[in-house]
């Protein structure tokens, strides 16, 4: 009894947060087929007595939903993607090959990296993209996510490749296996969570990624998800209903996309990330 | 040892070369991806020779929907003109590309080739490092130079760098109906103004709307009041040490806006509004009146954005301190469009962008533009046609019309003294807001910025 | 055996494109930063060196402190109610069978969207009239709170949101090291009749201090850089008061043609991110590690 009393404490507990979490996306989601502000402002909680559904005409046309969200989707990927391979690589060199003192060097070097605040970074990262002409292409998003992420990268992969155990690779070697081939086929496989990991986290912080992608594109044609829909904010800032459609279209293929992979997505992050 | 540094040496070398291919090739799929925008289609080369012209508007959102038509159709028309050309028009809210996007694209030296832009000072410090073409020749050639009202703000040593839209001038906006059911007269003097709010505030009304997240929204009413304590021509001295913000007179002006804070005339919360929400605080009858610039008329005379209040705004301007001292306005034409030098180097662009002006400024658009967004017309106009075109629109008809009382005109404070002096005072001005600073404190903070950008010039 | 791995051009060929980029990015601009922070440069002409000018002047300003101030709040947010929160609900999850699943998922499911788009959600949130935190405040009887445009209230409300998008996050990255601990222990001490509560704080807490103090790292990494969050919720207003170092370097930089007081801010920023860290290390991350399993 008491235990079960216990169990249940447990559970209110969680479900109020789990109300925190949700309660903002069904406001949002039940606003969004609301008529104009008014009828969101009386009757804030409810479900609406009529739905405009031509909110969400009005906010897919307004919004250009579609070509920003794409523009992030492909750019984040290959940034990640870049990131990946650059970085398993350095990785693999720092920590498999037989070079130890430099490669310490080096590594301490890359991990200097994690000191040094991105953002901080913005001004002087301009005028680099200024001089190679890459502002208002997208290089000026690819570019700079891929590096960003590097010493992260290096750092995660390098503890985990360091963990995978030498007599495998030995085998390797007897098989006749030169470095890139240890590296493609013996050493990539295994160290296949922790790629997951930060593949993972990566992407979502290039996906995310505002302040960049705000002041290193002007032009409508590449602009990302984040900085379009913050654009649509200020256009059309006294419509809440249309705004909330807006969100909708924005949040709905993330959501999507989360609910198909999210065992994946945990599991990921985790299983590569907390042993490195 | 020694093979080995020659071998990284060479290495070196090649792995360079290798990646500077591999940049370029990513390049490539880079916009390879884009096929799907129009974009990359005329970068194909075919015998009429497609060429794109990009184009930065700021007609964004609802209540600027007139002013896109307008612009919408004079690019349609510049398109069916020239042959080749497609306008490519990219639009970004006003603020937005005024302070960050325009600005960060100029130290880039890659501006649109025809944008939104602010003559003074803005389109000038483009203009001194040659990234805005002077268009004085194109207007020659149009043989329209002459008439426009003023591009005193658009001009440098006898050169044009722009040409405004339209002109504007502010003051209030207020509930006819109310003024009517309450027996109130239009104020003749700031004292008058005082009671009028001080009656509204006790009767559970917002005397003055207002939205301050852009500072120059709450500006332009302590604009006006600083040109009635210190002067109309003050605000032209800030910049070459002629006048200083923590005059006494100056600061007076910042007390009576300290004032009215003060005493709850203004929203609550004003801080953390958006400028296109100010109106709504009239449209739902939350508030009486509202200081804006002339072009907020097209909102009014949209039946769809004003719902219920429609046609029934009228418009006066803030009266002096003392009955008969001459009113003194706000007028200028400081917003409209420059062309990027590039550009106008480019024969065919050139083409386009005379096109673009030719079908732009013409008695006929800033008509349009009069009648359906309320902007007084850029250019001289035979009074007779406007008074016909504003024919029925009350809220026109009066603007027009008091701008004949009007004795003192000048420039907004923000076409007068530098950018760094602008985000002094829009900070200032916003902790006076939110009562963390004095009047006194914001001439004197405003003061130590204008000096610093004195210095340096 | 060695000769494989011992190749010097593969080395090489493997390190180059890190190595590149990263000294493109990083090193470089810190570089470049250093320089023109010394100049008097508008982002167009010509520029003279003006010394330490520009650091003596940010140093005198108020409001830069006042930013300053506020990466402050976001570190000690952060590290004194989130880190207690994550800790207290990564806890709760591991002690519950039923609807784990669910509720991993979705405390999750904040930290996939995008910060921009949060901004948009919450400050619909955060409206005064419109907006639902005023309306459940109502129903208690409590008055308006105008949330952004109140400087008590701004940067709270940014703390909250900011909150709410990552603290999910980080509670899977605990809970994974929750259920990584080795049951033995746990039934150990429950023979020896230690309390949930007791076992909790004498045994789960101690053990998943290393994977805490990587929760800390990020969320101070995370409180230097947050800038995005508070660009599109408050631009830093009301009057500033929700600035921190980056949003200030952008408003006196960019929107003021001066990049040369701006790259003096970037400077002081990597300077300040710097220092933190490596207290942070010395101080007690050094400290938390020592507890091995």
């Amino acid at each position: 009894m008491v235990k079960l009393l216990k169990k249940s404490v447990n559970h209110i507990f969680l479900l109020g947060y789990l109300l925190i979490i949700l309660f903002p996306f069904l406001f949002v989601l039940f606003s969004s087929v609301k008529t104009d502000n008014g009828a969101i402002s009386s009757n804030p909680f409810g479900i609406p007595t009529e739905f405009a559904w031509d909110n969400y005409v009005k906010a897919w046309v307004n919004a250009n939903i579609g070509g920003y969200f794409w523009n992030s989707l492909w750019i984040s990927t290959v940034a990640t993607i870049a990131t990946l391979i650059i970085g398993s690589l350095a990785s693999f060199a720092i920590t498999r090959m037989r070079y130890n003192k430099l490669s310490f060097v080096t590594f301490q070097f890359i991990l200097l990296g994690l000191l040094i605040p991105g953002n901080a970074l913005l001004l002087p990262i301009y005028g680099i993209l200024k001089q190679l002409d890459w502002l208002n292409t997208p290089m000026a998003l690819l570019l700079p996510y891929t590096a960003s992420a590097i010493p992260f990268t290096v750092i995660i992969l390098a503890a985990f490749m360091r963990s995978i155990p030498s007599e495998i690779e030995e085998a390797a070697v007897i098989d006749g296996l030169r470095a890139p081939g240890i590296f493609t086929r013996v050493v990539m496989p295994l160290s296949v969570p922790a790629l997951v990991t930060v593949f993972i986290v990566n992407f979502m912080s290039n996906w995310n990624e505002f302040l960049l992608a705000n002041y290193f594109l002007s032009d409508d044609t590449w602009r990302t998800l984040p900085v379009g829909m913050v654009g649509f904010r200020d256009a059309y800032n006294t419509n809440y209903a249309q705004m909330s459609a807006g969100i909708v279209y924005s949040v709905v293929p993330v959501m999507v996309i989360y609910a198909f992979l999210q065992e994946k997505i945990i599991e990921g992050l985790t299983a590569g990330g907390v042993k490195g | 040892m020694k093979k080995g540094l020659v071998l990284l040496t060479t290495l070196l070398f090649i792995a360079t070369t290798a990646l500077t291919g591999c940049g370029g090739g990513a390049k490539e799929s880079g916009s390879s991806n884009g096929t799907t925008t129009p974009q990359t289609e005329t970068k194909t080369e075919t015998s009429s020779e497609p060429f794109e012209l990009k184009l930065r508007h700021t007609q964004v959102g609802e209540s600027k929907k007139n002013r896109f038509n307008i612009l919408q159709d004079v690019v349609k028309t510049t398109e069916g003109e020239i042959a080749g050309l497609s306008v490519k028009l990219d639009g970004v809210e006003s603020e937005v590309n005024r302070k960050e996007k325009l600005r960060a694209e100029m130290t880039n030296g890659d501006p649109p080739d025809i944008f939104d832009a602010f003559g003074s000072p803005d389109v000038k410090l483009y203009a001194e490092n040659g990234l805005v073409a002077d268009i004085a020749p194109i207007l020659d050639e149009l043989g329209i130079k002459d008439q426009f009202l003023s591009h005193t703000q658009w001009e440098k040593d006898g050169k044009i760098y722009g040409l405004p839209v339209g002109a504007s001038i502010e003051g209030y906006f207020y509930n006819k109906e109310y003024f009517e059911k309450n027996k109130i007269e239009i104020p003749k003097t700031l004292a008058e103004l005082d009671a009028i709010a001080e009656k509204v505030k006790k009767d559970g009304k917002i005397p003055f709307a207002i939205a301050s997240k852009d500072a120059w929204v709450p500006l332009m009413t302590t604009n006006n009041l600083w040109t009635y304590y210190a002067g109309a021509d003050v605000t032209k001295g800030f910049a070459k040490g002629e006048s200083k913000w923590n005059d006494p007179k100056m600061i007076e002006a910042f007390a009576k806006h300290a004032d009215w804070l003060k005493k709850g005339y203004f929203k609550q919360g004003e801080l953390g509004l958006e400028y296109a929400t100010q109106r709504n605080q009239i449209i739902n009858e939350e508030a009486i009146m509202m200081y804006d610039g002339s072009w907020a008329t097209s909102v009014f005379a949209d039946k769809a954005q004003s719902g219920k209040m429609h046609g029934k705004v009228g418009f006066f301007m803030m009266p002096p301190l003392n009955a008969g001292d001459g009113y003194s306005i706000m007028f200028d034409s400081n917003n409209g469009y420059a062309f990027s030098q590039k550009a106008i180097d480019d024969p065919k662009k050139r083409e386009a962008i005379k096109a673009f002006i030719k079908n732009l400024y013409n008695e006929e658009m800033q008509l349009r533009g009069l009648k359906e967004d309320g902007v007084i017309p850029s250019m001289k106009i035979e009074q007779a046609k406007l008074n016909e075109t504003v024919k029925g629109n009350d809220l026109l008809e009066a603007i027009l019309a008091q701008m004949g009382d009007v004795k003192y005109t000048w420039p907004a404070f923000d076409a007068l003294v530098q950018a760094d002096v602008n985000t002094a005072l829009s900070q200032q001005i916003q902790k006076m807001i939110s009562g963390q600073a004095t009047p006194q404190q914001v001439g004197d903070e405003v003061q130590k910025v204008q000096d610093e950008a004195n210095a340096a010039q | 055996m060695n000769q494989a791995l011992r190749n010097p051009l593969t080395y090489f060929l493997f390190l180059l494109p890190a190595l590149v980029l990263f000294i493109a990015f990083f090193i470089y601009p810190v570089i470049v930063a250093i320089y023109y922070s010394f100049t008097n440069w508008n982002g167009f002409a010509n520029y003279k060196f003006i010394g330490f000018d520009n650091y003596i002047r940010v140093m005198s300003k108020a409001d830069f402190w006042a930013s300053v101030k506020n990466n402050g709040f976001f570190i000690l947010f952060s590290c004194f109610i989130q880190v207690p929160l994550i800790i207290f609900f990564s806890l709760l999850i591991s002690n519950v069978k039923r609807l784990r699943g669910l509720y991993k998922t979705a405390v999750f499911m904040p930290s996939v969207m995008s910060t921009a788009v949060i901004g948009i959600l919450w400050g619909f949130i955060y409206d005064p009239d419109v907006g639902l935190l005023n309306k459940i405040l109502g129903v208690f009887g409590i008055d308006p709170i105008m949330w952004l445009s109140d400087e008590k209230w701004a940067m709270i409300a940014i703390l909250i949101t900011n909150a709410w998008q990552w603290t999910g996050f980080y509670i899977v990255m605990v809970l994974a090291a929750i259920l990584s601990i080795p049951k033995e222990l746990d039934e150990a001490a429950m023979i020896d009749g230690a309390t949930g509560i007791q076992r909790a704080l004498k045994i789960t807490v101690p053990l998943i201090m290393p994977i805490v103090s990587v929760v800390i790292m990020l969320s101070i990494a995370g409180a230097m850089k947050a800038a995005d969050i508070i660009i599109v919720m408050t631009k830093g207003g009301p009057a500033g008061s929700t600035d921190v170092m980056t949003t200030y370097m952008m408003k006196h930089s960019i929107a003021s043609f001066k990049y040369g007081y701006g790259y003096s801010i970037s400077v002081l920023i990597f300077i300040f991110t710097l220092l933190i860290t490596l207290a942070y290390q010395f101080l007690i991350a050094r400290r938390a590690e020592r507890i091995e399993y």
